[in-house]
């Protein structure tokens, strides 16, 4: 185990995480629904008293007008009737004095004819008699005629149903554990990285400049814990070797001053030399602190800040929907894909301009800034009384959102150096993705228990809390400018870059139509169709939430794949290609499994293709990037990418009601594979001929 | 107060189950809590249906709703039947109450949301509810399909809270008993887990204070005691390598000194 390494120890702590909240969640789960299911039975029963004594009121004034029992006529058809207005009633019987099954709706008489011939040997009294037959609770009331017991009612209900009614229970309680094992990774990897492995790569640092006889710094830690004490004993050492050395300066300069020997002097001063040439101490009199910035600082409230944002994900259309929309130019399904067009313009703007801020201001004051929208965004989406306002809040929130992420980004580039600028974006691209899981899961399963409005309270609350955390967090970055983030801005003459047919090529033909896929589709077209077959909020969620978990595990192999065998325009190709095929599948086979695969195959695609679209740019934009650098023109990139989530939603929106849900999957399926073919058809000649125009230029 | 890493660790785990615990207990709790109600619901429409059945074979062979007195019998049969009922109540289409269980409101009106639903064309059931009850009801309609009153049971709010109130609460305490026993487990096992690091901590901060008592002891450069091998392999091999430094540094920086002495007394 390295203590300047986080792994190994993150590995310790992970298991005991899983250890301390996994038993004791599946304890109180079982106690619960034990719980449950206890306080359950005696209403399930008293429903089946009720339905009983009616059924018997019914028969008996039949049997009362002389019909005998096994004559009644139409029994089978009103049984049928009480059934399917009663869904927790499995069957209904009527059996004579015998225990013969005269009428039996619901259930196969093999399954009770025995049981209900012994029965018979006890007359069930007036309250009825309950007994457990197989799967089946079955109540039994008496039947009187003018010559006594003529035959017993029976009421039967499932002994599973209201586990079967609580089953969800378990899905919720599945989710929120796998959640909180996501949050607890986030928060030990902050609680390691803050308080071991950061602290210890100062000390590392500084282990490294001593073995080689340099004691100009120490470690700038403060903390009152092991590491914190191992650190003051180690700046005691330091603090000694240097105390040595400076007493030795001062008496040698004593002695060079003051001593009338000259030889004396001289002799001393080469003492002095041989002792700095061997070791070299701070020249200001006393040893420097180190502090460092790591990317990983920001990991946490980045986590925090996404997964507040994409609580809303899962039900974003469905709050739009129930909504009043007041916009007679725009129908409906426009209107309801309003809040999603307009959050992404805001993520667009957001992001253009967050540069430029950044470069002025430092990622921490953007981050500050970013969150003042982001949180009344937030706040007042969830007051809105209206689609119209709500679009605001959402643009406003998107604002936010991208001010934050371009602060994080910049913050991000800011401490990695070179080498590990992979490894920090890594961490970015991480955080996102586990706060997108978290985030759309337990979304979907606070709006359904709590409602839409709170649940958004709760994504203001969870903004706030980022804020404050990044805020002590960050409290001694320096706020000046981000040299990455400078990078950003614009400068003149990118717009040539649109000659270079392959980029344009990249952007028009796999950048947008995968944002036309992921706004479109499964922003908004999924949620609104697993709601309209029936799904509850957090099913809905439960569905959605394949797309990042998909995402996160084929964009760990592809970069790898993508690493190794450099086959990039390959891989974006089958997946632009493999995500319209995904998207056609949802809408062309009936069922909720086709979307669900529709889903995950758009999340393999985008895992597959993200990655290496940025790796690519280097390669077909080389002169672009060696004029303008390579951040400028992924920048432009991910900015032009942006255009494709706008229309997105606004595409399946006017597809919606020319073609229903449907029929727009299909159209927006169409143009994603349509364009993923015209990509691949080109991409095959991306090796061919001169480079770009520029080329020549430079050459 | 002084926060060693295992009880960083610890905290950090137990927020993180308490509060696990506690919404995994309010999302089970509220999920129950509409399974209940609507199961108590359903019962309660079940039992209003029954009377809208009799009330409606009587007013199709003729009679007016007014006229049906066994209908006063009939509620208050289903009243005593369960307890838990607050009242069953049937109005006219005017809102003029003809039959309820507790007869002195007989003839009083009922609130005007109540005639609402009667204006629908639906006829469909309908909920009613403020603070202290929940209300079922069906319209009442002839075989002309002229609406001609409603029947509305009326039961209490909070059923849940009240009928299994104290059950939950034992399970809430059970709850809190699991994250107190976990608690516990907790702090000993994140202290079985951070064990290493704080001993090689430990280890290294022995290292260095035997490097510098070795030097303040006056040991010579080549006797003072290098650190364990296992410490001196922490950072890739360097700790042991600046330990030796730091000492030499010290040794080196005392013997200049002790020159420049023998130097300055020698003049």
């Amino acid at each position: 185990m390295r203590l300047d390494s986080s792994r190994s120890l993150l590995v310790r702590l992970l298991m005991l995480a899983v250890l301390v909240l996994v038993p004791p969640m599946g304890f109180a789960s079982f106690m619960a629904l034990d719980r449950f299911e206890q306080g359950m039975n005696p209403e399930l029963d008293r429903k089946a008293a009720a339905v009983g004594r009616d059924l018997v009121v019914q028969v008996e004034r039949a049997v009362a007008y002389g019909i005998p029992l096994d004559k009644l006529v139409g029994v089978d058809e009103f049984f049928a009737q009480v059934l399917s207005g009663n869904p927790e009633i499995r069957y209904l019987g009527i059996t004579g004095t015998d225990g013969g099954i005269l009428f039996l709706r619901g259930a196969l008489s093999g399954q009770l004819a025995d049981h209900y011939r012994q029965q018979m040997a006890v007359p069930a009294n007036v309250e009825g008699k309950t007994t457990r037959i197989g799967d089946f609770v079955d109540l039994a009331l008496p039947l009187k005629g003018r010559s006594g017991l003529v035959g017993s009612v029976h009421v039967g209900f499932d002994q599973g149903y209201i586990s079967s009614r609580l089953f969800s229970i378990f899905y919720d309680i599945a989710v929120v554990l796998g959640a909180s094992l996501i949050v607890a990774f986030e928060i030990l990897l902050f609680v390691v990285v803050f308080n071991v492995s950061g602290p210890m790569k100062l000390v590392a640092e500084v282990i490294d400049q001593g073995r080689k006889g340099d004691f100009t710094r120490l470690p700038g830690i403060r903390a009152d814990d092991e590491v914190g004490h191992f650190a003051r004993v180690f700046n005691a050492t330091m603090r000694q070797v240097d105390n040595a050395y400076r007493g030795l300066m001062a008496y040698i300069d004593e002695v060079r001053t003051g001593h009338f020997d000259r030889s004396v002097a001289e002799k001393a001063g080469e003492i002095a030399d041989r002792v700095k040439f061997l070791f070299r101490f701070d020249p200001s009199g006393t040893p420097r602190f180190l502090r460092e910035k790591l990317s990983s600082d920001v990991r946490l409230p980045l986590f925090l800040f996404v997964f507040a944002e994409e609580i809303s994900r899962s039900f974003m259309p469905l709050y739009a929907q129930s909504l009043p929309q007041r916009l007679a130019w725009l129908t409906p399904e426009v209107m309801i894909a309003l809040p999603i067009a307009v959050f992404m313009t805001g993520i667009a703007l957001g992001s253009l301009w967050g540069g430029a801020v950044t470069e002025r201001l430092g990622s921490r004051r953007v981050f500050q800034i970013g969150l003042l929208p982001a949180v009344l965004g937030c706040l007042m989406s969830g007051l809105s009384q209206s689609v119209i306002e709500l679009s605001l809040w959402r643009g406003i929130t998107g604002l936010g959102y991208a001010l934050v992420t371009v602060a994080c980004q910049g913050y991000i580039s800011k401490t990695s150096s070179d080498s590990r600028h992979v490894t920090g974006l890594g961490s970015y691209v991480g955080a996102v993705l586990s706060a997108a899981l978290c985030g759309t899961v337990l979304g979907g399963v606070m709006a359904d228990r709590i409602g839409f409005a709170p649940t958004f309270f709760v994504s203001a609350g969870l903004v706030v809390v980022s804020g404050i955390l990044l805020g002590y967090l960050l409290e001694k970055a320096a706020s000046a400018p981000d040299a990455a983030a400078a990078e950003s801005v614009a400068p003149r003459g990118l717009s040539r870059i649109f000659l270079n047919w392959r980029f344009t090529v990249l952007v028009v033909f796999a950048a947008i139509p995968a944002k036309i896929a992921l706004t479109g589709f499964f922003f908004f077209l999924v949620p609104l169709v697993l709601w309209d077959s029936g799904h509850q909020l957090p099913e809905i969620a439960r569905i959605m939430v394949l797309y990042p978990l998909v995402m996160l595990v084929v964009s760990y192999f592809a970069t790898r794949f993508a690493d190794q065998w450099g086959w990039r325009v390959g891989q974006i190709a089958v997946g632009g290609v493999l995500g319209g095929v995904g998207i056609l599948l949802a809408a062309l086979f009936d069922g909720t499994l086709p979307l669900a695969a529709g889903v995950m195959l758009l999340g393999a695609a985008h895992g597959m293709s993200a990655a290496p679209q940025l790796a690519l740019v280097p390669d077909i934009c080389w002169v672009e990037c060696h004029h303008f650098g390579r951040t400028q023109v992924l920048a432009l990139l991910r900015t032009l990418e942006r255009v494709g989530s706008v229309i997105g939603p606004v595409l399946a929106a006017v597809f919606w009601p020319m073609w229903g849900t449907e029929g727009a999957i299909v159209a927006i399926g169409s143009a994603v594979l349509g364009m993923a073919a015209v990509f691949a058809l080109l991409a095959g000649r991306y090796g061919d001929g001169p480079h770009l125009e520029s080329e020549e230029d430079a050459a | 107060m002084s926060w060693s890493l295992s009880r960083k660790v610890s905290v950090a785990l137990i927020a993180i189950l308490a509060s696990t615990m506690l919404l995994t207990a309010l999302f089970g709790y509220y999920k129950f809590e509409d399974e209940v109600s609507s199961l108590v619901r359903s019962r309660y429409s079940f039992v209003a249906f029954t009377i809208k059945k009799r009330v409606e074979d009587s007013l199709n062979l003729g009679f007016a709703l007014r006229q049906l007195r066994q209908v006063q019998d009939a509620i208050e049969l289903e009243k005593t039947r369960d307890e838990q009922i607050v009242g069953i109540e049937i109005y006219d289409s005017r809102g003029e109450i003809l039959f309820n269980s507790d007869r002195g409101r007989i003839g009083a009106s009922v609130p005007d949301e109540w005639l609402l639903p009667l204006a629908e064309p639906s006829g469909q059931p309908f909920a009613l509810m403020d603070e202290d009850s929940h209300a079922v009801g069906l319209p009442l309609v002839n075989n002309l399909g002229k609406v001609e009153g409603a029947v509305v049971l009326v039961y209490p709010a909070g059923y849940v809270e009240r009928e299994l109130g104290g059950a939950l609460w034992g399970l809430a305490t059970r709850m809190a008993g699991i994250v107190a026993v976990f608690a516990v487990l907790t702090f000993v096992v994140a202290g079985v887990a951070l064990g290493p690091v704080r001993r090689r901590l430990a280890a290294m901060e022995t290292a260095l204070a035997t490097a510098v008592t070795n030097h303040a002891a006056g040991a010579a450069p080549d006797g003072a005691a290098p650190p364990s091998s296992d410490v001196a392999a922490e950072f890739d091999g360097h700790f042991g390598e600046f330990v030796a430094k730091a000492h030499e540094a010290l040794e080196h920086i005392k013997l200049s000194t002790d020159e420049v002495e023998r130097l300055d007394r020698l003049a």
